[in-house]
């Protein structure tokens, strides 16, 4: 299974590297794609900084999940 | 007897005499004829929008040739991490905004420093004052204002690392400890304040004499910012009276002399006074850390997760490479089986903060050398125990970062724990604190987006036997030079004084990415030793008719003596065999070439080294100050190429890491630092650094020359870390906020005093 992202084209393993990225990235074309998806970017990273557990990221991979995976091969 | 005839000799440094009797000529000691001053102005407000500058009355002053703004730029931004263009953000003279107290706005070129100094005040700004931020954490809160465009909460750049599985390593944990630190900023304090001679000519080409870590970046930068070919721009670097991270970016009186040389076509010297040394140049990244560790009962460490928030300043400068290295040296020097690090740089509208002595590293161990004390001490367990259960072994695979190849971690933990037994029961209000430490022999990295290699080296073998070594090696007062030139003459079998070095000038010295991550002895050192081994195998090549060895490999060179290596009595001298090798290449001097670059060595560096610091504190419980008492250090380097220039380094990093974990930091209001010059800011004096004991432990490092690996900046990262254990075991007060001030400890004693029985 590998994830795409959505911006960029950069492909993942998992759907929470993906949304590293994404959140790593942070500039314009990541955030507006983020922030499509009903998330919020600032919000994202907000949560990053209060809590441990990386929450944040998760919440953006299970978006990925569902909007980012690639089709398997073969 | 050693092996080698050179390594591991105590040689004096080979620039100590022309610096001890003052015959360096330093940046500052440098004049050419024609000769203009320049000076610049900075911005007093922290945050601001430049709406005009209005030079006219400081052109009309006699004795002013230049004045220069933004304007007078490309208009480019620059920066090192010239792979992500979104990180070049500082354009050095402002145009539009300025983002820190001290930010440039314009120069002069005067014919001497009073009349620029005049000629400053009669230059009028107007600004409209913006709203700042100072605190990353009030940087990063929504509404907040922004110091660059579109840089949504001020966040510069994230950092992640991970591996393992953090979240279910956790449940598995019998004790978990979450705890904040707070790490302070710290000035390099450089002997030799930033300073540069920029002579633009009539031919077009630009030449700077400035004292630099990387005199090939300053090279590339000053090219890319005015406009010329790299070729066109020659960077001299004469002696340099300390970097320690400071001296590898573009600064203001680089780029300045040299734009206010270009538009009047004479040489233009700015030397920076020690106020602006102190705003208006980089520092240590201060950094806020929050920090969870898992372990099991016998003191496994399972898991650990670490925040970091840091404050970047105006300007991205190195700070993201600190911030990768604070988060990769957070998991160090242990074998955490789950590791997780999310990582932060905020801007703020204060002075930039960037590489420093240890890359964040030094903030790393403070914080986990305190933690891993109290995780120890949750556990009733000896922390010299839990260390050495946890710590890094030879051949350890740090999980899709690094590889440990040598590490002699677990020796310098028993070297250090018998020499705390000998001390035996200390006095009152005495304690030892120990710390453990890593860190890298050169960075693999390269978000400078260079195509050169990264060190390069070439040895060029006259016919009177002399040997010129040409690096691009900076040599800071660290002593590359001598280094180097001991590798050079022990790979060719020759002496020292055999070596004449050529450095620090980019016209006639291969590319070198310059003197930052503790890289010169490995990267610099491997390229001397395979462009010295190019050449005594030229030499061999003839000697081999004379001495007639089976194959040409059964022949050496030890102190300028040609011979077969199983009969070392039958052999030719050295210098015949030079005269017979250059007659015989049809007069052609021999010439070796090297170079480096790290291949399939991980993400982080080639190599690492390792140690465990213990020092003794003594606490007065009456004013909270803390005095050291001794400090020994146990340091693997691998071999030893010069055992007094580790010594050296040991000493001077034990200052310089001490100072930042008892009393230097940058306090910052309304965005001015408030302690501008050495009366205020509080360096470590020679009566307050202890008694040093220095032991080396020896280990091979095979992607070293010789096996040899970094002894610069890691010895900077366990001080902070050590002492707050010494004074927690001498009077039981934990302080997790540097500098370990006299005020915080007594704070922290009086709260320990009216601490209620249930709170203990």
């Amino acid at each position: 299974m590998s994830y795409q992202c959505p911006t960029c084209k950069k492909i993942s393993a998992t759907s929470l590297d993906l949304a590293r990225h994404m959140i790593g990235r942070g500039d314009k074309s990541h955030r507006d794609w983020i922030n499509s998806k009903g998330l919020k970017y600032s919000e994202l990273l907000a949560m990053q900084f209060k809590s441990f557990g990386g929450e944040g990221y998760k919440a953006l991979a299970e978006v990925l999940e569902r909007d980012a995976r690639m089709p398997e091969q073969g | 007897m050693s092996k080698y005839s050179v390594i591991g000799t105590r040689l004096q440094s080979i620039d100590a005499t022309e610096k001890l009797t003052g015959s360096a000529k330093y940046t500052t000691d440098i004049s050419f004829p024609n000769m203009l001053y320049g000076k610049i102005l900075r911005s007093p407000h922290p945050h601001a929008r430049i709406l005009n500058v209005d030079t006219s009355q400081a052109e009309r002053l006699a004795g002013v040739k230049k004045v220069v703004t933004g304007k007078d730029t490309i208009g480019k931004k620059q920066g090192v991490w010239r792979r992500f263009p979104d990180l070049c953000d500082e354009e050095i003279l402002c145009r539009d905004k300025v983002r820190y107290v001290g930010d440039p706005v314009a120069a002069v070129a005067a014919i001497d420093e009073d009349t620029a100094m005049e000629a400053l005040s009669l230059i009028k700004v107007e600004y409209e004052v913006l709203p700042a931020v100072f605190d990353p954490l009030e940087a990063i809160k929504e509404g907040a204002p922004l110091v660059h465009y579109g840089v949504e909460l001020n966040i510069n750049n994230t950092r992640h690392i991970e591996w393992g599985d953090v979240d279910e390593a956790f449940r598995r944990c019998d004790h978990i400890r979450e705890d904040m630190f707070r790490c302070s900023s710290q000035a390099h304090a450089c002997m030799e304040t930033h300073g540069a001679i920029a002579s633009f000519g009539y031919d077009g080409k630009l030449t700077v004499h400035t004292g630099s870590q990387s005199p090939y970046y300053i090279q590339v930068l000053l090219a890319e910012m005015l406009g010329l070919r790299e070729g066109d721009v020659r960077v001299i670097k004469p002696p340099t009276g300390g970097g320690f991270g400071s001296k590898f970016e573009l600064d203001s009186a680089q780029f300045c002399a040299s734009l206010l040389s270009m538009k009047l076509c004479r040489p233009v010297k700015i030397v920076l006074t020690r106020e602006e040394e102190f705003t208006a140049t980089k520092r240590r990244t201060p950094m806020y850390y929050a920090v969870k560790l898992g372990a099991k009962k016998d003191g496994t460490l399972l898991a650990k997760e670490v925040r970091a928030i840091t404050e970047g300043g105006a300007y991205t400068g190195m700070g993201a490479t600190a911030l990768y290295l604070t988060g990769f040296f957070s998991s160090f020097p242990y074998k955490y089986p789950n590791y997780r690090y999310d990582g932060y740089r905020v801007y703020t509208n204060t002075a930039p903060t960037s590489a420093m002595r240890g890359f964040g590293a030094p903030q790393a161990t403070f914080v986990g050398e305190s933690q891993i004390d109290m995780m120890a001490e949750d556990l009733g367990i000896d922390p010299m125990e839990i260390r050495r259960k946890n710590g890094m072994a030879p051949g350890y695979e740090v999980p899709g970062e690094a590889f440990i190849g040598s590490c002699g971690l677990h020796e310098c933990l028993d070297q250090i724990e018998e020499r705390i037994k000998r001390r035996g029961k200390l006095p009152a209000n005495r304690g030892i604190g120990v710390a453990a430490y890593g860190f890298i022999s050169g960075g693999i990295f390269n978000w400078f987006d260079t195509p050169y290699a990264f060190s390069a080296a070439m040895v060029r073998v006259n016919i009177d036997g002399k040997v010129d070594l040409f690096t691009g090696a900076a040599d800071t007062g660290q002593g590359a030079n001598t280094t180097l030139s001991m590798i050079c003459a022990e790979e060719l079998g020759v002496r020292l004084e055999d070596i004449r070095l050529h450095v620090g000038d980019t016209s006639i010295c291969p590319p070198d990415l310059g003197s930052w991550g503790s890289r010169e002895t490995l990267m610099n050192g491997s390229a001397v030793k395979m462009a010295a081994a190019d050449a005594k195998r030229q030499l061999l090549e003839f000697a081999a008719a004379a001495l007639k060895p089976n194959i040409v490999y059964d022949l050496d060179i030890k102190d300028r003596w040609v011979h077969l290596v199983d009969r070392p009595e039958k052999g030719m001298s050295y210098f015949d065999a030079v005269k017979a090798a250059i007659r015989g290449k049809d007069g052609e001097a021999i010439i070796g070439r090297g170079h480096y670059s790290p291949h399939r060595k991980g993400m982080v560096s080639p190599a690492f080294s390792f140690g465990v610091q213990a020092v003794e504190v003594e606490v007065d419980t009456e004013t909270g100050q803390v005095s050291l008492v001794k400090a020994t250090t146990a340091h693997e380097s691998g071999t030893v190429i010069n055992p007094i220039g580790i010594e050296g380094q040991l000493e001077g990093a034990l200052a310089m890491a001490a100072g930042y974990g008892l009393s230097e930091e940058l306090p910052i209001h309304d965005g001015k630092i408030q302690n501008g010059c050495f009366r205020d800011y509080k360096l470590l004096l020679a009566p307050d650094i202890p008694e040093t004991e220095i032991v080396e432990v020896e280990t091979y490092e095979p992607e070293g020359p010789f096996g040899a690996k970094e002894a610069g900046e890691g010895l900077t990262n366990p001080t902070a870390g050590a002492i707050a254990n010494a004074v927690y075991n001498a009077v039981g007060v934990r302080i997790t906020d540097l500098p370990i001030t006299p005020e915080k400890v007594l704070k922290a004693l009086h709260e320990k005093k009216h601490k209620k029985p249930s709170e203990a």
